[in-house]
């Protein structure tokens, strides 16, 4: 249960595979397990910080997540939808307490956020619709689009909120450094198997010369 | 920006006289409330231009409710009887919010208990009730009738019975037995929108009606908030976009933060 709870709570999960990279990666995201234990988010959710600290956080292994996934479909009738925005609205929130906006450069803070072909992309789109609703100025990069009405409604919605989708992706890290204060990356989730194709793999490539702070949805989208 | 009080009161007695439509004496960029059918209407942008889905409005419209819910009555300040909390859901789209209310109330580590006794057959709200029934909520197969019965058993009560628009009539007996009940109420009532059983324009039967403590308008307030005399007023609307208000001339109080309730 309370694994479902930190699931409808936060929207993020962070497989175990990939604990030891992500403390060696050098643009490893900021927003990494290391600041869940001392910082209480209040997204309405109450996490008890002491028991957080105290009791070591269980980190799922792809399998895993992949089962939590299907009994939250299966079993308890969640459609993708609402789970989706409860997960971006999550990351949102996240992300506004680890970079608020009174504590970045600009006003309104620029964001770039990068959406992948799945469903990591879609918690993207909601992502940025709420980062915009938050205050920020959200601009996406979404080059592969599955033709399914979720993802083509989530973009109308982006769309009609005035949020730009580029139509190429900056091909040089210090660009995307001076244009943007903060990088979402959505692009592949814990259910990524396989290699990394193009433009996604030109893509990591340019993340990984940033500067800025990197927020990963679900999972750090490198290989 | 109190919505109650004597100053605001005589404007909107006339304004409640004429038909639905934007109110003279209310400068438009000053309005607070939404018609009937404006609210109508700016659902229909939300769902047909924005292409929101109504299981995501519904979802949002039901996480607010809870996060108002946990900001009028913090969970710190409150005995274990107190947490328990009685949702009354009726079958249309108020309900089903209730029922993501109930759920996220769950998450909160209150202790919800759900009355829903005519249960639409849409998918939506087979599948929130679901949800709540995999969460282990309970749901009551009747409500009793002696209002003292509810005091004793619970600390607040969630009124999703009737949004604007819904005539009580035809929401079925169960429904309107329960509101019955709950007007005698005496421990906190939390409406969902506008208390159920008031007329969303005029307020009228807000005399002999529910008197809730706390109103979470959806979206926008309803005209009839304006005779909302309860101690809390939040407004849930956090996820309507900017360029929404502005099409319906509504100004209202900014969101902190990351919140997604404002309280008014």
């Amino acid at each position: 249960m309370s694994g479902l709870r930190a699931l409808l709570g936060l929207g993020l999960l962070v497989a175990g595979s990939r604990l030891q990279r992500i403390t060696t990666q050098t643009s490893a995201c900021r927003s990494g397990p290391t600041w869940w234990g001392p910082q209480r988010l209040n997204s309405g959710v109450r996490w008890n910080s002491e028991v957080m600290a105290s009791t070591a956080v269980k980190y799922l292994s792809q399998e895993e997540a992949q089962a939590v996934d299907q009994e939250l479909f299966n079993e308890y009738q969640f459609s993708v939808d609402q789970l989706m925005e409860l997960a971006g609205l999550s990351c949102a929130t996240a992300i506004a307490k680890a970079y608020p906006p009174t504590s970045m450069s600009r006003s309104p803070p620029t964001v770039l956020v990068i959406c992948g072909p799945g469903n990591n992309g879609g918690d993207g789109l909601v992502c940025a619709r709420h980062l915009k609703l938050f205050g920020y100025q959200p601009t996406i990069y979404y080059p592969k689009r599955p033709n399914k009405p979720l993802f083509t409604a989530l973009v109308t919605q982006c769309q009609k909120m005035d949020i730009p989708f580029l139509g190429e992706m900056p091909s040089e890290p210090t660009v995307i450094d001076e244009l943007y204060e903060l990088v979402v990356d959505a692009i592949f989730g814990f259910s990524f198997k396989g290699d990394v194709r193009e433009p996604f793999h030109s893509i990591l490539s340019v993340l990984k010369g940033l500067t800025v702070p990197i927020a990963s949805i679900d999972i750090p989208s490198d290989r | 920006m109190r919505l109650k009080g004597g100053g605001l009161a005589p404007q909107l007695t006339s304004a409640m006289s004429s038909a639905a439509g934007p109110d003279p004496s209310e400068a438009p960029e000053e309005r607070r409330f939404l018609s009937t059918a404006e609210a109508a209407a700016l659902e229909r942008e939300l769902l047909e231009d924005y292409r929101f889905g109504r299981q995501q409005l519904v979802e949002l419209c039901g996480h607010a409710s809870a996060v108002a819910v946990t900001k009028a009555f913090p969970l710190p300040a409150l005995s274990r009887k107190q947490r328990t909390v009685l949702v009354v859901c009726g079958p249309e789209q108020n309900g089903a919010v209730g029922l993501v209310c109930a759920r996220h109330l769950r998450v909160f580590e209150y202790e919800p208990t759900i009355f829903y006794p005519t249960r639409s057959l849409d998918l939506l709200h087979r599948d929130l009730t679901t949800q709540c029934e995999k969460m282990d909520i309970p749901f009551l197969s009747y409500l009793p009738t002696e209002v003292q019965l509810i005091n004793e058993a619970y600390g607040l009560v969630v009124d999703a019975v009737l949004g604007p628009g819904v005539e009580p009539r035809e929401v079925g007996g169960p429904c309107t037995r329960a509101l019955a009940t709950l007007k005698l109420l005496s421990i906190p009532l939390v409406s969902l929108d506008i208390p159920s059983g008031w007329d969303a324009e005029t307020g009228s039967d807000s005399e002999d009606g529910l008197r809730p403590d706390v109103l979470v308008s959806l979206a926008a307030p309803k005209r009839c908030a304006g005779r909302f005399s309860g101690r809390h007023h939040f407004v849930a609307g956090r996820f309507v976009p900017d360029d929404v208000l502005r099409k319906f001339a509504l100004r209202l109080p900014g969101y902190t933060g990351t919140d997604c309730v404002a309280a008014l």
